[in-house]
């Protein structure tokens, strides 16, 4: 017995020093370079928005090589909504948190606030890459077929029910009624599971009107299932849905909520791996592959902000999403 | 007539050497993922999900959904051998799979039931899909929030014949199934239930580990318990094709439940949010209210084909609404629909005009995954029966084994083997105390739908109950559940003024 315990004594000594000085090593050259597998968490399942997001980074990081040549792999924590997901990786331990990165929507960022003590603080924000936005649709045969139209119905007293996903929509319909002034009672809001749920019960015709995001809409719209009617957005949409005026336009202020799509990293986060990371999301959002096969493909707003610029908008985003609760 | 032309030029797509090869590949990979507890299609689908992108796309969705397909036939297999159910439908299949492979000892008859019903029920399913596909989906979309409360309060009627000998046991069952349903977070708002400050219950209580613990590791300790009892061995079986043959009075016992099953289980496919699991538990309760020889629950042939049928005709139903719309019926339907993103396309209501290669050559690679599924799964009877003989002192280790990492795979952590283990030693007392799990599980699959479906068609309504009665198809519903429930009341009041008059 003593033997052993001497025995396994003197090998920890021996060994101790070489993770010591590997440690010691990284922190002094004061340059990250990825030298093992990285663990990439999406707190979604495989298919859905965050997925592909993930997968089009990582392609392209592989593609051009930016990891030195380290594998990436996704690892898919969908426990209690993405919580226990992200909670692993804020507490990921020193080290291995340099290998560790979190796809982090607002849709993600909204929930985690509302119901776990867990903040952005508990994060080390690496780059915000793009950005969604919402349109109003109704029906080809529905009574009103213009924004114009459905508030001075709704201004008046009718009722209207609003159909879309979670998160983001619930907000942008918080701060669309806020906006018009008309209360929640007369222009109610059922949120689904998801948008495609969505879609489902609005061509069926059981709710009034349609908020979704561009690239989940557009087909519909193609093959003239539903009409654009109103971009909750600064600037119009491109496309097909063109015809869909802002909010300004009609004399309102516009109301927009963007959902992001960002990465993340855990609190523990080295300040070079931080770097390095910002830097090689950076050289992603430059690349053809990216602009041509997903922000275009998606319809979304190309937006990079290095981790700086980032850490500042999503500490005002969650001060002022907290404020709202 | 113009669609099966169209069907006729999917072939031409599908037999291609390359697509023959990769329907092959997707039915037998299909069976492995199915057999497998805890893996379901939705886990098959996403792990295979990345090996496609190179493929063309048509090439790469007849993978897929032969993959999809053939998993609804796998997952019978643990469930019939083992009482562990491989994939979430196969629950009921264990219900008379299970009992007439081991007391009437015929797991040979049982797997032949169960593959001879999947193929029939598939191919209806197949069949609908091929000529009413867009109708079918349209169908589906008229089925607004109000229909399917109204849809699912009569579905939950039908626990009522599931809960046996003893009502009351059933009906507690019913409420702590409903209980365990509403724990995470609320669907329509957000707000945590039942969460008790834990980040994990704030996702709920995960379907596939709860069934593998309440029906799977239930089912280890019930060995477990009974190690005393001698347990003959099965190697007097005959361990052949010939020897698995059912008769021909056994076929026909086979088909009427297998053809109603199929009609209805390709109906549940194509409604939103419903899908194979709803599909069997419903086809079971429907076999319920009809003549069965043997008694349902004792291994009856009846049972195996009603449920069997059920799922797979609702795995080609929720093809419908995917093709056609671009909405995704189930979860695997989610997966399959961002594959169809990933390769370029774009899933809409447009597809069907635009890809027709595509949509026809996908519809009938079902139709030879069906046949070649069906082939292989009757091939491997022999083999999987052999099974059977496996002493019982190395099959617990084993089955526990799988248990675990089947509870594990599912959201890969641990939480969900917390989840098996509990629910495990929660079945195995319920067992014991003569309590039917099947309420629960029922019950855990429908309340999660009524709840949503219910609040969603109050506040469209602003709260008037009037919604379930003013449109035709809700109103229908309604009046059939009223009947259903009054039906024993009455019946019950004539008897006893009839009893009181002679």
């Amino acid at each position: 017995m003593k033997k052993t315990m001497l025995f396994i004594a003197l090998v920890a000594m021996m060994v101790l020093p070489l993770f010591a000085q590997g440690e010691a090593e990284q922190a002094a050259s004061g340059e990250f370079v990825p030298t093992k597998t990285i663990e990439w968490y999406c707190t979604s399942s495989p298919g859905g928005g965050s997925d592909i997001f993930t997968r089009a980074i990582i392609d392209i990081i592989k593609a051009e090589g930016l990891a030195n040549g380290q594998d990436i792999v996704i690892q898919y924590k969908t426990d209690g909504a993405g919580e226990v997901g992200r909670n692993l990786v804020s507490n990921t331990k020193a080290g291995k948190a340099d290998y560790t990165l979190l796809t982090f929507n607002s849709g993600d960022l909204m929930p985690m606030v509302k119901n776990t003590p867990n903040r952005i603080e508990d994060f080390t924000p690496l780059s915000h890459m793009a950005v969604d936005k919402h349109l109003i649709f109704a029906s080809p045969d529905s009574k009103y077929q213009s924004a114009e139209q459905i508030i001075a119905a709704l201004k008046a007293g009718e009722s209207m029910v609003l159909g879309g996903s979670k998160g983001d929509d619930i907000a942008c319909h918080a701060a669309l009624s806020e906006e018009l002034g008309v209360d929640q009672d007369t222009f109610s809001y059922i949120a689904h599971d998801s948008t495609g749920a969505a879609i489902t019960t609005f061509l069926g015709g059981h709710v009034d009107l349609l908020i979704s995001k561009p690239a989940a809409a557009s087909e519909y719209v193609t093959a003239g299932k539903i009409i654009p009617v109103l971009a909750l957005s600064t600037s119009r949409f491109p496309g097909n849905l063109s015809v869909a005026p802002t909010l300004s336009e009609l004399g309102y202020n516009d109301v927009e909520v963007p959902n992001w799509r960002s990465v993340v990293g855990g609190a523990n986060m080295s300040d070079a791996a931080r770097d390095f990371w910002s830097d090689v999301f950076g050289k992603v959002s430059q690349t053809d592959a990216w602009n041509n096969d997903y922000i275009n493909k998606k319809k979304l707003v190309p937006d990079y902000m290095d981790w700086k610029e980032y850490k500042a908008y999503a500490d005002k985003f969650q001060a002022d999403y907290l404020s709202t609760l | 007539m113009e669609n099966l032309f169209l069907l006729l030029d999917g072939f031409q797509v599908v037999f291609t050497l390359q697509n023959v090869l990769v329907t092959l590949l997707g039915a037998v990979l299909g069976l492995i993922v199915g057999a497998m507890p805890g893996v379901g299609s939705l886990a098959g689908v996403a792990l295979l999900l990345p090996l496609t992108y190179r493929f063309n796309p048509t090439t790469a969705i007849i993978m897929l959904g032969a993959l999809y397909y053939s998993n609804m036939y796998g997952g019978s297999f643990s469930a019939i051998l083992l009482n562990i159910p491989g994939d979430t439908p196969a629950v009921m299949t264990a219900l008379d799979g299970y009992p007439m492979a081991m007391k009437r000892k015929r797991p040979g008859q049982a797997l032949f039931t169960s593959n001879i019903s999947s193929f029939v029920g598939g191919l209806i399913g197949m069949l609908i899909l091929t000529f009413m596909g867009p109708a079918l989906a349209d169908l589906g979309l008229k089925f607004g929030p109000a229909e399917m409360t109204a849809l699912l309060l009569v579905a939950m009627t039908s626990i009522g014949w599931l809960v046996g000998k003893n009502p009351t046991k059933g009906v507690v069952l019913t409420l702590v199934g409903i209980l365990i349903a509403t724990m995470g977070m609320d669907t329509l708002t957000g707000s945590p239930r039942y969460n008790f400050g834990s980040m994990y219950l704030l996702g709920g209580i995960p379907f596939t580990p709860f069934v593998i613990g309440s029906v799977g590791f239930a089912q280890v300790l019930k060995l477990v318990s009974e190690k005393n009892n001698k347990v003959e061995a099965h190697l007097e079986e005959k361990l052949t094709i010939k020897g698995s043959l059912l008769t021909r009075h056994e076929l026909r016992r086979l088909l009427p439940p297998a053809l109603r099953s199929g009609f209805l289980g390709t109906f549940v496919g194509v409604l939103p949010g419903a899908g194979a699991t709803t599909g069997s538990f419903l086809g079971y309760a429907l076999q319920k209210s009809f003549k069965s020889e043997e008694e349902l629950g004792t291994g009856a042939i009846e049972g195996v084909a009603a449920c069997e049928a059920a799922n797979n005709a609702a795995a080609a139903g929720s093809f419908a609404p995917l093709l056609a719309l671009g909405i995704p019926g189930s979860g695997t339907g989610a997966v399959l629909l961002g594959g169809l993103m990933m390769w370029g396309l774009n899933p809409g209501p447009l597809l069907f005009s635009t890809q027709p290669d595509f949509c026809w050559g996908l519809i009938s690679s079902l139709f030879l995954a069906n046949l070649l599924t069906l082939m292989i799964a009757l091939l491997i009877i022999p083999f999987l029966i052999k099974i059977l003989t496996v002493p019982i002192k190395l099959m617990i280790p084993a089955i526990t084994v799988i248990c675990i990492v089947g509870a594990y795979s599912t959201s890969n952590s641990m939480y969900g083997v917390l989840v098996m283990f509990v629910s495990g030693v929660l079945g195995f007392v319920l067992d014991r105390n003569g309590y039917s799990t099947a309420p629960m599980l029922l019950s855990f699959v429908l309340a999660p739908l009524l709840e949503s479906n219910m609040r969603k068609a109050f506040i469209i309504s602003r709260g008037s109950i009037g919604i379930f009665f003013d449109k035709p198809i809700s109103l229908v519903l309604m009046l059939i559940l009223f009947a259903i429930i009054l039906t024993p009341i009455v019946r019950g009041v004539v008897t006893k003024i009839q009893g009181s008059k002679g």
